[in-house]
């Protein structure tokens, strides 16, 4: 495939100044093109010239933690999104967590605290008391006759 | 190879299969690989550093609520996919600012910028962006993402939406325009 002078202009604009960076396809007869056409050279100078122009345009770098602000910016929304009941709960017992021995103190502290509970509470001679000796008969006092004022 | 590493060697469409199952690591992988490169063409676009990285980190951040929107079985490449969120939002901006303020310093000369005028960088710059600014929407797109960007006219043309054919003629339609007015400008003529 032949490429003509118009075509030739056309890809200049389509594909830029370089020739040799032209697609594959059309990179050979292109170079053909400009070989045989000596006043397409100037065409190609003059388009390295608007190109340089082009590169000039103004830039700004991005700053250098804008990835680590991104990544930062996700974890808490994603944290939020799956947040369960068990979550929750085991960060409050995280939250609250104790070291070995301070968990051993509380723990045997917590088993006395229960047996002198449970001891005070065996030894109390009102829990022998039946539930019968509280009950008031209804009868007996509608029919009470003792001392009135 | 621990797992940072193992990420790194995947291709972007296996992070985002990890980013769908709720991994953190590919998600940061993926925006180290391609912060820079969504941010260039948002800054192009908007031109303005915080305007271009919020829209970066807003699309990041929409990737990571929701990386269904990506479809592998459209068989669109994640890049080509992202630029379009990216670009839209940035039109979108675009929109509400109704027009892209550009800085102080980058003020068009009145007529007939004298030597001094010419041979300034900052005001060649402005001369330049506000040719650029001044193109069709789609023109500026196809310059931007085929020139600036280096991508392939099919990459772009599926990019803007169009056919590869369109998008040359887009191309060439603004090149030939921004050499037109810049040959004018650098000859001395008034707009």
């Amino acid at each position: 495939m032949t490429t003509n002078f118009e075509q030739f202009k056309e890809k200049l604009l389509m594909y830029g100044a370089d020739v040799r960076k032209w697609p594959k396809d059309i990179r050979l007869s292109g170079l053909k093109t400009l070989d045989r056409f000596p006043e397409l050279q100037k065409l190609v100078a003059d388009e390295e010239r608007f190109e340089g122009v082009l590169k000039t345009r103004k830039y700004e770098e991005p700053s250098r933690d804008l990835a680590d602000r991104i990544v930062a910016a996700a974890l808490p929304k994603k944290k939020k999104a799956q947040r369960k009941l068990g979550m929750f709960f085991s960060e409050v017992l995280r939250e609250f967590s104790l070291s070995r021995r301070a968990f051993a103190a509380v723990s045997v502290s917590l088993i006395f605290s229960l047996i002198i509970g449970f001891t005070i509470g065996f030894s109390n001679p009102s829990g022998n008391a039946s539930a019968e000796q509280y009950q008031t008969s209804l009868e007996d006092f509608l029919n009470y006759e003792g001392d009135v004022l | 190879m621990n797992l940072d590493e193992k990420l790194l060697h995947l291709d972007d469409e296996s992070l985002i299969c990890q980013i769908q199952k709720g991994s953190h690591e590919a998600f940061g992988t993926l925006v180290d690989r391609h912060s820079n490169r969504f941010y260039r063409i948002a800054y192009r676009l908007v031109f303005s550093k915080d305007d271009a990285e919020d829209i970066v980190q807003e699309a990041f951040l929409k990737l990571w609520d929701r990386p269904n929107l990506w479809d592998p079985g459209k068989r669109a490449k994640f890049t080509t996919w992202f630029y379009r969120v990216v670009i839209n939002l940035c039109l979108d901006l675009r929109k509400k600012k109704k027009l892209i303020n550009l800085p102080e310093d980058i003020e068009f000369p009145d007529e007939n910028p004298g030597p001094d005028v010419l041979f300034d960088v900052h005001q060649k710059q402005a001369v330049l962006e506000r040719f650029i600014h001044e193109l069709p929407e789609r023109q500026q797109l196809a310059v931007n993402l085929c020139f600036y960007e280096g991508l392939s006219n099919n990459e772009a043309a599926q990019i803007i939406g169009v056919k590869v054919k369109a998008l040359q003629s887009l191309v060439m339609r603004a090149k030939t325009t921004l050499k037109h007015n810049v040959k004018q400008y650098l000859g001395g003529g008034s707009r």
